[in-house]
């Protein structure tokens, strides 16, 4: 009886000690076809480098507001007034064994401020443009040179894209080891290797991704041993599969299918507010969207608050401008960009001189959650004022095709600071106005400068809000909510998504998750 | 014998490089890969660069040419999403898409032929309609409502299968189940007709009229000459389904296998990966239709001789 | 040719059923008649809620409720008033969008089924006919349709020519036009080699007359009962298509289209994919059975020439 007593013991003791869990299993809605943190921003590619690479400098993501501390890099101050210096952290290894060293730094980072590889340059033009180079000092110390005063270098550096990656691994993947060759990035982005705490065992593209705990990691370990991510489009299939026990925990749960995994016993729920926007885009160089009074009624005419309340229970967060709480003290909930008013909506309409053209809604069939359902609902919204619409539901980007009228975005917060959310896509010369469905001028592009370079918040603050209202008087778009996303796990799975992250990361660092038991 | 082989044969290439140049140039009409796979945010040169960089930029006719030249060095392209090799891709997944494939294949012969003897035999009593009403369920709900339903009920609420995915016998089964609903629906009433056909056949009568058992009245004359007709029906189907792709039941089920791969292809012009996809499955289906056709004219001169 | 074990097959199963339905056309007759009626009632009741549709719906159907969404049907908890069947994921009427989504459905099918026929049955006479390079070219085309998956070319069609209605209907029609051809062209086959053909060869009938009075007639059969099962495969067809998003733009619906789009609501709100399921499978039941009753009796006719 004692002895039974003492194996039940020691058997619960092993159990309980092991909060180094064997293993995790995951169904994502999307697994991404490669996976390297430099070329990509999609929000399927964010759920994973997390767990794999790390930055020069870290971040609290424990708390929405930018809160720095030491990563790669032990410590950094400015030399002068456009170079930052770095300490870097010793004795760090990438998963295949190798040291990191101040080459594999500016490696990394020349790879993305100098790019001769097409995708690296698409990618850094938007958010990189202000980084001229990477320069070794010696095996433990870099400098990076920007070209003016920068703002914002740890939020900068902090970025998914300037995670570090291997020099010697990459140059060896193909053709010449000497050199980084195209090639070489392609077949780094099918078997990636970094510094974090997990390693990619396995990956097959938009099928299956296997993590192994690293043991060399330079931080903490990694609490589970392996975890394996499987893609599940199907919802149904999804949902079953995690009450079925045969994963542990799913992602991309919309609000109406909540009630569903809540109601079980042995699952559990949780969700947040995305730091992104969903937002609906204009052309505004498109003839039958060019007068901005057209564009102002549309933009009265939605009743955001109801799309919230009906398709996402209420959980949404509708704002007034595009702003977000995670911008500290550039925050601005005060500006009044967007509101409903189907009055206002209605006058402005007939000034406008509508005479019933049909306008185009693109929109994709499940890229965004909700996405064709609030297109729907917005359309029906437009045609109570008397607009004529027409529904075009189509995987294709049309961001920069002339016929697009108006279609669904998503409006990432790249990183903690207006310029990585508004920023980065309405900047002049920037993605939206590239794509040729807006024009900025003189005095837009001024407020742009104060409002990008400028060192003081105050007066960061201030260009802002010129700017947004000049967004409110021609408006190229409409904010329409912060989405509310939600995972679901089995009850024992301590795990909830964290405010200081960007969308849709799945953290499993130590300190992140946990397994009850 | 030899001509019409050859006939075939030349046929065979014929159609086949009609198919290639057809998918060849309908993908690239039906819109840019650049905007399906990349085009968010993209300035006019970026997307030129992206356009240079998936090898979009010369003329129809110079890709054409280039396209055609790499199957002399066995170089089918690499995807324009997973940027690995098409072949590799393919290999990967013929292997699930047969498994399906012959699995259904059987499980319709094991299903369909008795159960289509039996609603032949006892077609006047419950037991024939019973057999001839769930062969009407099983085709008359769209496949992939069937398939929800299965993981559904066996997945959901009864937990006794997984929902989804491969690996064990017991992925296999809902999969299995779904692709073949149809094809033993359809393929029981067949049976059931031919035997009908059959089994009132003068012939038959004199078998009966011999003293001859039922039994072996049954199963002895009526189904080996109702069997040829089977059997040309489950050819078409074979054909059919490995033709259609499974694409339904693979994209619910996660089974990974070569229809699944076509429409995500297609969907989002992965040109590379497309037109491969699209050749290798015409090659197969060809190549078979055209074997069993060669075999029956061998076997058979009427054949021959109508279509000279 | 492809489809020669299927000729021959078939060829075997016409023969063989005019000697059975000689034999035994008394009990195959009183064997389907009850459903064979039931059948045929349904089918009318179908088709007068279709032709129907907009004076009986209690609801527009695109007209969005959006705070009644996802409402269960009258009787079950939550349900919203008015809205007998329950209501979408946009708070649109089921019962409405069944109605129209039927009357769509019908029309689409019936449309498809005729371009198909037309399309294959006009090839299949040709190839028959003609033989030669014409018969090569059409057999070459039948070759192509079966190697390529259907779902690739209604795929590559809606991407060049967009998602209309009109466009769909075509995509629908092409999808089966091979049964048509090879059935035409089988029977033309055979029925070249009939004593009346030659008859009216020989008193100086010219091609298109005898294309026209004598072989005609003799297709109208097959081609009659083909046409009835193919509107139910394009119901079918149909609803895959938009499963896999190349169904007609929202807000139209058809009941494919609704099925399609209800499926991730399958755990949680039904009702939203059983009306039109149930609708698919009742059309798909009345075809069945009218087709197979059209067949019984049409070869009783061709035994009677």
């Amino acid at each position: 009886m004692l002895r039974n007593t003492l194996m039940a013991t020691v058997a619960l003791a092993a159990l309980v000690g092991g909060a180094h869990a064997a293993e995790l299993k995951v169904g994502a809605a999307n697994v991404p076809a490669t996976l390297d943190p430099g070329k990509d921003h999609s929000n399927s590619g964010s759920q994973f480098y997390y767990n794999s690479f790390d930055t020069l400098i870290e971040k609290d993501h424990t708390t929405g507001e930018p809160k720095f501390l030491p990563g790669l890099a032990t410590s950094w101050q400015m030399v002068d007034d456009t170079t930052m210096e770095f300490k870097l952290r010793q004795g760090v290894t990438f998963q295949n064994g190798e040291e990191m060293t101040a080459d594999d730094v500016v490696f990394s980072f020349n790879r993305m401020f100098q790019a001769t590889f097409p995708p690296y340059q698409v990618r850094s033009k938007d958010r990189l443009s202000n980084f001229e180079s990477a320069e070794k000092i010696d095996d433990y110390t870099v400098r990076v040179h920007a070209r003016r005063a920068e703002p914002l270098w740890e939020t900068l550096i902090n970025m998914q894209q300037l995670m570090i990656v291997p020099e010697g691994y990459i140059k060896a993947l193909s053709g010449d080891p000497a050199l980084a060759e195209d090639s070489d990035y392609e077949a780094f982005s099918l078997a990636p290797i970094g510094t974090g705490p997990y390693k990619i065992a396995e990956f097959v593209p938009e099928q299956r991704l296997v993590w192994e705990r690293y043991d060399g990691f330079w931080g903490d370990a990694a609490p589970f041993e392996k975890v394996t991510v499987r893609r599940i489009p199907e919802m149904a299939t999804r949902i079953t599969a995690l009450k079925n026990g045969e994963v542990d925990l799913i992602t991309n749960l919309p609000p109406d299918q909540l009630q569903l995994v809540e109601s079980d016993p042995e699952l559990k729920v949780e969700g947040m507010v995305t730091p992104l926007f969903h937002v609906l885009i204009y052309n505004t160089q498109n003839e039958t969207m060019a007068n901005p009074k057209l564009r102002q009624a549309l933009n009265y005419a939605i009743d955001r608050d109801t799309l919230n309340e009906a398709l996402w229970l209420g959980k949404a967060v509708v704002p007034s401008t595009h702003t977000m709480e995670e911008f500290g003290p550039l925050y601005m909930p005060d500006l009044e960009t967007f509101k409903y008013d189907l009055e206002k909506a209605k006058t402005l309409l007939a000034e406008s001189g509508y005479d019933g053209e049909t306008i185009r809604i693109d929109t994709s069939a499940s890229y965004y959650t909700n996405g064709l359902l609030a297109m729907q609902a917005i359309a029906e919204m437009w045609s109570q004022i008397g607009v004529k619409t027409e529904i075009n539901v189509n995987d294709a980007w049309t961001g920069g095709d002339p016929t697009m009228n108006a279609r669904n975005w998503s409006n990432p917060m790249y990183f903690a600071d207006p310029f990585g959310s508004f920023g980065v896509m309405w900047a002049p010369g920037g993605p939206a106005e590239g794509e040729g469905r807006f024009k900025t001028d003189a005095d837009y592009a001024e407020k742009w400068e104060r409002f990008r370079f400028s060192s003081k918040v105050e007066e960061r603050r201030q260009a802002y809000g010129e700017l947004m209202e000049r967004i409110k008087q021609d408006p190229p778009f409409l904010v329409l909510y912060r989405p509310y996303e939600s995972w679901g796990m089995r009850k024992d799975v301590d795990w909830a998504p964290m405010p200081g992250h960007i969308p849709y990361v799945l953290d499993f660092r130590a300190g992140s998750i946990g397994v009850q038991s | 014998m030899l001509g019409y082989a050859l006939t075939r044969i030349v046929r065979m290439a014929i159609t086949i490089l009609v198919i290639v140049t057809g998918v060849f140039f309908a993908t690239r009409l039906s819109g840019n890969a650049v905007d399906f796979i990349a085009g968010e945010g993209l300035g006019a040169d970026d997307r030129a660069k992206l356009i240079a960089y998936y090898g979009l930029d010369s003329s129809l006719w110079e890709q054409y040419r280039r396209y055609l030249y790499s199957f002399a060095d066995g170089n089918f392209g690499i995807s324009f999403i997973e940027r690995r090799p098409v072949s590799t891709i393919v290999m990967e997944r013929i292997g699930p898409s047969l498994q399906l494939l012959f699995g259904a294949i059987a499980l319709t012969l094991i299903v369909a032929v008795p159960a289509g003897i039996v609603a032949a035999i006892h077609r006047k009593s419950w037991i024939g309609s019973a057999v001839t009403s769930m062969a009407f369920l099983g085709y008359a709900i769209p496949n992939f409502i069937l398939a929800i339903l299965l993981i559904l009920t066996l997945s959901f609420w009864l937990g006794w299968l997984p929902s989804s995915g491969s690996g064990t016998w017991a992925h296999f089964v809902m999969p299995l189940i779904a692709l073949s609903a149809a094809l033993i629906a359809s393929l029981t009433r067949f049976t059931r007709n031919a035997m009908l056909d059959v089994l009132s056949q003068d012939y038959l009568r004199t078998a009966r009229a011999k003293g001859l058992p039922e039994r072996t009245v049954i199963f002895k004359h009526a189904l080996r000459n109702a069997l040829i007709t089977i059997l040309s029906v489950l050819g078409l189907q074979i054909a059919g389904l490995a033709a259609a792709g499974n694409v339904v039941v693979e994209s619910i089920f996660d089974w990974h296998g070569i229809g699944e791969m076509l429409v995500s292809a297609a969907l989002r012009r992965d040109y590379p990966v497309l037109q491969f996809g699209v050749l290798s499955v015409a090659v197969a289906v060809i190549l078979i239709n055209t074997i069993v056709d060669m075999a029956y004219a061998a076997a058979d001169p009427r054949v021959r001789l109508s279509n000279a | 040719m492809t489809q020669t074990f299927v000729e021959i097959g078939r060829t075997m199963d016409k023969g063989s059923r005019r000697t059975r339905m000689a034999g035994a056309v008394g009990d195959l007759w009183d064997d389907t008649n009850w459903i064979v009626r039931i059948a045929a009632l349904l089918g009318l009741v179908l088709l007068v809620l279709a032709i129907f549709a907009p004076v009986l719906a209690p609801y527009d159907p695109v007209a969005q409720s959006l705070l009644s969404r996802l409402g269960p049907p009258l009787g079950i908890e939550g349900a919203k008033a008015g809205h007998w069947l329950g209501t979408d994921e946009l708070g649109r009427d089921i019962l409405s969008r069944s109605l129209y989504g039927l009357r769509l459905t019908l029309g689409v099918a019936f449309l498809g089924a005729v371009i198909g026929m037309l399309i294959g049955g006009t090839l299949g006479l040709a190839a028959g006919l003609l033989r030669g390079l014409v018969d090569d070219l059409v057999m070459g085309l039948v070759d192509i349709q079966i190697a390529v998956p259907f779902t690739l070319i209604a795929l590559l069609a809606v991407a060049i020519l967009g998602g209309d209605l009109q466009v769909l209907v075509v995509v629908l029609g092409i999808a089966y036009w091979e049964q048509y051809a090879r059935i035409t062209r089988g029977e033309v086959l055979r029925l070249r080699e009939m004593p009346f053909i030659e008859a009216a060869q020989a008193s100086g009938a010219s091609g298109t007359r005898i294309a026209l009075k004598h072989v005609l007639p003799n297709l109208m059969s097959p081609l009659v009962v083909i046409f009835t099962v193919n509107i139910s495969n394009i119901v079918l067809l149909e609803s895959t298509l938009s499963f896999l998003g190349l169904g007609l733009r929202p807000p139209t619906a058809t009941l494919g289209s609704m099925v399609g789009m209800g499926r991730d609501y399958m755990p949680s709100a039904p009702w939203i994919v059983a009306t039109p399921a149930i609708l698919i499978l009742l059309i798909t039941f009345v075809i069945q059975m009218l087709g197979d009753w059209l067949r019984d009796r049409t070869d009783v006719r061709l035994r009677d020439r």
